[in-house]
């Protein structure tokens, strides 16, 4: 039986990364069997490596929950206890609506936290049997997934595309 | 060495590494006496805020009609610095101002510091903190909920959400440095930062969500910013008080908050930089760039001012006029034309003229304008309650009490011993946003 095999490789340049990339997904390599390490971001041109997102989604729903939430509960509190507003509406946005404007901003920004957590992974259970590459300063490191087979193709393109080293390593 | 360099990105990666984190080790004697002298002054100030629980708000120098005094001018002071951190990180984050790399976490810092030190100000001002709860929506033992239409209650509602989106503004970038010294450290240090990091590994997905998160929150922050400022100003504009109820009080708060915030951020850097010996990382560029920034904000501020009294002036209402009168030419009026000096004529002067522009007419200026922007809280606040639209009962010249100043001076010492604990936990600027030099050997 196939087992999984991790190769990690070192760059310095980050179009021979961006290359590698490339020559790795026209063989048939996944996105999501491709991992990148650095010390700071890396920015592709678009196409190479994309990792579409949902967090801006995330926070326009956060803030109308939370933002739609809390003007329920002031309504629901004015009605409760009525007091006498002299012919005034019990409940109105003119005198709540500060309220409902930092509820749904809080809602965005405690939404986009949470997705941060959940999208960049660290809160996920996530696999622990990867090996984690220690990137020297001004590398960058690619981790790529295969199996233990079909190794010696994706060695050869990460060599050809300009790596310094390429490493085998067995998961944890 | 690196003297020749006047870009800090073009320094090698791990100089970069080893200048940022090396002030987090180590206690020297000029870092001791820097916390030290400060925690005797918040003793005292600890001390007057005992005296007051225990003998009541008879020890202030509040009497009707003036109920508010140094603690809202405190608050507005502390809630205007807050805005230089998150507001002018996320500005220069938005536009994307390569400059702004060594300046952000600083200034993030300071607003969650001044947050909480203005935060505290409505509780000491309650006179029985501990009934501070009250404020929570929830229905007390006769059912009656809090006044939701009451600023007081937005301001609470507006702090939080400041604070939260602050907290983790500052929080989101300080992820993988905090990865970086999980590395190598003192055992507790380590463990620290490694449940801190989140277990952070620096992967492409990681830095995505990162990059994407706090574009969204500079853009979130931003708007938050501003309605907090707005949200104080109208806790005095929605009075009919004379001078108080002024559709232009929101933006006039704002550029206030953030021309003060400026100028604390300027005084701020200044003594990391000196501290820390941090001059290849703050240069004269920073300084320079947040000079302009601070002229302009002094400009907008006069303009505020002028259109503020001008529109006052013609209207020419007689309950409006006492007021003005008490401001510009009676009891006020030294305070009011030496806030004029301080956040006009010497900010223009010192960093107006390209001559005199340098590191320390930056910080004489701003000091004189945080001094100038107290004075412009307090001017907005006492004279406007001394001379009430009704006659009051009884009339009063409000002065603070020692018990007031010493809670004042407190809190100026708080945010300096904050500061520096937060210093020597933290980097005081985001290493990893220097993009390492790809030819170190040239240098």
């Amino acid at each position: 039986m196939a087992s999984t095999m991790y190769l990690l490789s070192e760059f310095r340049d980050k179009e021979a990364v961006a290359g590698a990339i490339h020559s790795l997904r026209a063989s048939g390599v996944g996105d999501s069997d491709i991992d990148l390490f650095s010390e700071e971001p890396v920015e592709f041109k678009r196409g190479v490596l994309d990792r579409p997102s949902q967090m801006s989604l995330a926070a326009v729903l956060g803030a109308i929950v939370l933002g739609g939430a809390a003007t329920a509960f002031v309504r629901f509190a004015q009605y409760n206890y009525a007091v006498n507003t002299g012919g005034m509406p019990t409940f109105s946005f003119w005198g709540t609506g500060v309220i409902t404007y930092e509820m749904t901003m809080l809602g965005a920004v405690l939404a986009t936290f949470v997705f941060f957590l959940w999208e960049s992974g660290l809160i996920r259970k996530r696999d622990k049997t990867a090996p984690v590459p220690v990137v020297p300063p001004e590398c960058i490191c690619l981790r790529v997934r295969c199996v233990s087979g079909d190794v010696v193709k994706p060695t050869a393109i990460l060599q050809e595309s300009g790596a310094i080293s390429v490493e085998k390593k067995a998961p944890l | 060495m690196y003297r020749h360099i006047k870009q800090p990105e073009l320094l090698p990666y791990g100089k970069i590494r080893e200048d940022l984190f090396r002030p987090l080790s180590g206690l020297t004697r000029k870092y001791l006496f820097a916390i030290i002298a400060p925690i005797l002054v918040i003793l005292i100030g600890g001390y007057a805020w005992a005296t007051q629980l225990r003998y009541g708000m008879g020890v202030t120098g509040l009497q009707r009609p003036v109920f508010w005094g140094f603690y809202i001018v405190d608050f507005v002071f502390w809630i205007g610095i807050s805005h230089a951190g998150t507001l002018i990180s996320a500005i220069l984050r938005l536009t994307d101002a390569g400059w702004r790399k060594p300046i952000t976490r600083a200034a993030e810092a300071i607003t969650v510091f001044a947050l909480m030190i203005g935060g505290m100000f409505p509780i000491i001002h309650l006179g029985r903190a501990w009934y501070f709860y009250w404020l929570m929506p929830y229905p007390n033992s006769r059912l009656l909920w809090p006044n939701f239409r009451s600023p007081l209650l937005w301001d609470l509602t507006a702090i939080c959400a400041y604070v939260t989106g602050s907290v983790i503004f500052l929080y989101l970038p300080l992820i993988p440095d905090m990865a970086q010294l999980a590395e190598h450290n003192t055992p507790w240090r380590a463990k620290l930062y490694h449940v801190l990091s989140l277990g952070w590994t620096g992967s492409d997905t990681e830095w995505h969500a990162l990059e994407r998160a706090m574009k969204l929150m500079a853009g979130i922050i931003l708007a938050v910013a501003i309605s907090v400022h707005t949200i104080v100003a109208w806790d005095f504009a929605m009075a009919i008080a004379p001078m108080w109820h002024s559709t232009i009080f929101g933006p006039y708060f704002v550029v206030g908050a953030i021309f003060s915030g400026l100028a604390g951020l300027m005084i701020v850097m200044a003594a990391i930089r000196k501290l820390m010996g941090l001059e290849l990382y703050l240069t004269r560029h920073h300084f320079n760039n947040l000079a302009k920034l601070l002229l302009l904000m002094s400009i907008l501020w006069l303009y505020f001012t002028m259109a503020e009294h001008l529109t006052v002036w013609y209207g020419n209402d007689p309950s409006e006029m006492v007021v003005f009168g008490a401001r510009t030419r009676a009891r006020f009026s030294t305070l009011f034309w030496l806030m004029v000096f301080v956040n006009f004529v010497v900010p223009f002067v010192l960093l107006g003229i390209r001559r005199l522009r340098n590191i320390t007419t930056g910080v004489i200026a701003s000091v004189g304008i945080l001094f100038g922007m107290f004075l412009e809280r307090y001017i907005i606040v006492v004279p406007t309650l001394s001379n009430p639209r009704l006659p009051a009962a009884s009339s009063t010249s409000y002065a603070p009490s020692w018990v007031e100043i010493a809670i004042t001076a407190a809190t100026f010492a708080g945010m300096i011993v904050l500061y520096l604990i937060f210093s020597k936990l933290f980097p005081i600027i985001a290493v990893w946003e220097f993009k390492p030099h790809p030819h170190e050997d040239e240098i």
